[in-house]
């Protein structure tokens, strides 16, 4: 059993098989040794691909930071379970607030979808779909799903924090974009018309934060690194992840 | 042969650009992992087989896909892999780029003349029947056609090309007639990746193939540009994720055949029926009418499956691509694809080679 030519014969088949035009008998009479109908350098080829698989599935512990998901997408365990990173619930987003999650946020949650309020916010398809979202309705694993009877008021998708050191109104500029875009009167104008926001009634739809307009006067406020109302994610507990230093204006 | 080539290049191509487009038009056709119109998807069956048993439980929708994604494997075994699969046509590219910057620094030439001499090679190709099993087999030999170019122009060069064909011929029944189990036929370490797929999806809760699996990414790595440049999403994943492609498609270079747990469950469902096999009509084959050598179907085979010597052949007909290859390129057109061959169709004997080419 010539063991030490496996490796060769195994490697440089198609090779062989198109040039050697001169015989080379010795070379290629040497059996093609295998084992139970499998050769060592396959076992090996794919132990050592399942043990590359096994050290990837280890993300699974490496932690994760909370994102405001799609509807649906709330069961972190289930999101990243079922979905398969196939995009269609970007793709189909008629509002275009859906986005594939970054690297940055964890290898584990890679790509699957999350919530980008820049230029809109979700309204569960409203008008596009009579008020069931379209990314669960098209999600092919059901890795985003509503539980039945769910409600866009009460499904929690993040809370809204607002930032009184970068908000206009609180620089006097009168601004109450947010208090009116609210469809949930989740923000209270206080009586020198400065917002705060109603955590019990917010669902973290997001309407506050696509109309915030810190960045479009930047000029006033030049310290913004985000908009004044941003939506957080919350953890487990019902607590805001990444919010600011010393909690946002609420009332 | 250089039609269907281009055309299994322009389909993969033509789909990934469909999928693109209908994502920036916000269409919803998804991509290869999960296509479809709205609610009706077909998923990527190792996609849905790994999303069922992480998340452990039953989706309606992914049971029916998978089911029907299982049927559909049965019939046209890994035809994926030869007319959709993009990963091939990366693969080719990067064939190509190797071949161009090899020659480049072995003949002292520059690329240009090289490609010109690929070129003029290829014409003497479509001139001679034989110097095209040859040439070929060199080129299109499914991997490793880096050194392909070198192989084309000693082809070229020094053989003669009767003898060509008839040592090929030989040393693939000097070298595989002790086989004990060919490609295919047997477990082989995509099917072990198959499995640990399966497990690790089970195990570690999430589909863990799917990070790295390069059709996945393939598509990946064109939403990300798209959603880069066309909403200002910036990210690392537009860094990371192109770049694993690119070293899967590079350093992983026998992907498809050694690694694709999709190619090993295609391959393995494909066994369960026997539709779309290339059988060769007896009464047409050069071989069995004349008692020449003539396996010119089996050397042109990507996957390298020898339809005229089964019980020789490199790799089971499981294997089998649907890619025409061996019917577009036999002499006297005695390959034909049927729907249904029966068993006894599939086991026909080999016709005894001439004594010369008998071990």
């Amino acid at each position: 059993m010539k063991e030490n030519e496996l490796p060769d014969k195994e490697k440089e088949p198609e090779i062989d098989q198109g040039m050697d035009t001169s015989g080379g008998d010795s070379a290629i009479s040497s059996k093609n040794q295998s084992v139970e109908g499998i050769t060592r350098r396959s076992l090996v080829t794919g132990v050592g691909g399942t043990v590359a698989l096994c050290a990837l599935g280890g993300v699974r512990f490496a932690g994760t930071t909370p994102l405001v998901r799609p509807p649906g997408g709330q069961d972190f365990e289930r999101l990243t379970a079922a979905c398969i990173r196939c995009e269609k619930c970007v793709e189909v987003c008629p509002r275009h607030v859906v986005k594939p999650a970054h690297i940055e946020h964890g290898i584990l949650g890679m790509r699957t979808p999350t919530l980008n309020f820049d230029r809109d916010w979700c309204n569960w398809c409203e008008e596009e779909n009579n008020g069931h979202p379209l990314c669960v309705e098209v999600c092919p694993t059901e890795a985003l799903s509503l539980p039945e009877g769910a409600e866009q008021e009460t499904t929690i998708l993040g809370i809204a924090e607002l930032d009184s050191s970068v908000c206009l109104a609180y620089l006097d500029l009168s601004c109450r974009f947010c208090y009116d875009a609210c469809p949930f009167e989740a923000i209270h104008l206080d009586e020198n018309h400065r917002p705060s926001i109603i955590t019990e009634k917010c669902n973290g739809c997001g309407a506050c934060e696509a109309v915030c307009v810190v960045f479009e006067n930047a000029s006033i406020s030049a310290d913004a690194k985000e908009r004044a109302v941003m939506i957080r994610a919350l953890d487990e507990d019902g607590k805001i992840v990444n919010g600011l230093p010393g909690g946002g204006m609420t009332s | 042969m250089k039609k269907l080539n281009i055309l299994q290049i322009i389909i993969p191509v033509a789909i990934a650009l469909l999928f693109t487009g209908a994502y920036i038009a916000h269409l919803d056709f998804g991509m290869l992992s999960s296509f479809g119109w709205s609610t009706i998807s077909m998923i990527c069956p190792l996609g849905a087989l790994m999303a069922l048993l992480a998340a452990k439980m039953l989706v309606p929708r992914a049971v029916i896909a998978l089911v029907v994604a299982i049927v559909l494997m049965v019939i046209f075994g890994r035809a994926f892999c030869a007319w959709v699969c993009p990963v091939p046509v990366m693969q080719k590219f990067r064939d190509l780029v190797a071949r161009i910057t090899k020659e480049g620094i072995t003949s002292g030439s520059s690329s240009k003349k090289a490609l010109n001499d690929s070129t003029d090679v290829t014409d003497a190709v479509d001139a001679s029947a034989d110097v095209a099993v040859a040439a070929d087999v060199a080129v299109d030999a499914d991997v490793d056609a880096d050194v392909a170019s070198d192989k084309v122009v000693a082809v070229q060069e020094t053989v003669d090309e009767t003898l060509a064909v008839k040592g090929a011929g030989e040393l693939q029944a000097g070298a595989y007639s002790s086989c004990a189990k060919k490609r295919g036929a047997a477990i082989d370490s995509r099917h072990i990746i198959l499995g640990g797929s399966v497990l690790t999806a089970l195990v570690f809760g999430f589909p863990v193939f799917c990070l790295i699996c390069p059709i996945g990414l393939t598509f990946a790595s064109i939403f990300l540009v798209v959603n880069l440049f066309g909403s200002g999403d910036v990210t690392w994943t537009v860094v990371v994720v192109p770049l694993l492609l690119v070293v899967e498609i590079v350093f992983f270079r026998k992907w498809c055949s050694r690694f694709c747990p999709l190619s090993a469950f295609m391959s393995l469902s494909g066994k369960l029926g026997r539709f779309f096999r290339p059988k060769i009509n007896d009464t047409t084959c050069r071989e069995t009418t004349t008692g020449e050598a003539c396996g010119i179907c089996g050397n042109v085979c990507p996957v390298m499956i020898d339809p005229r010597h089964p019980d020789v052949s490199p790799a089971a007909i499981s294997e089998c691509t649907r890619c025409l290859a061996c019917a577009k390129s036999c002499p006297t057109q005695s390959i034909k694809i049927p729907i249904w061959s029966s068993k006894d169709e599939l086991l026909q004997k080999t016709t005894p080679l001439p004594p010369e080419d008998k071990q």
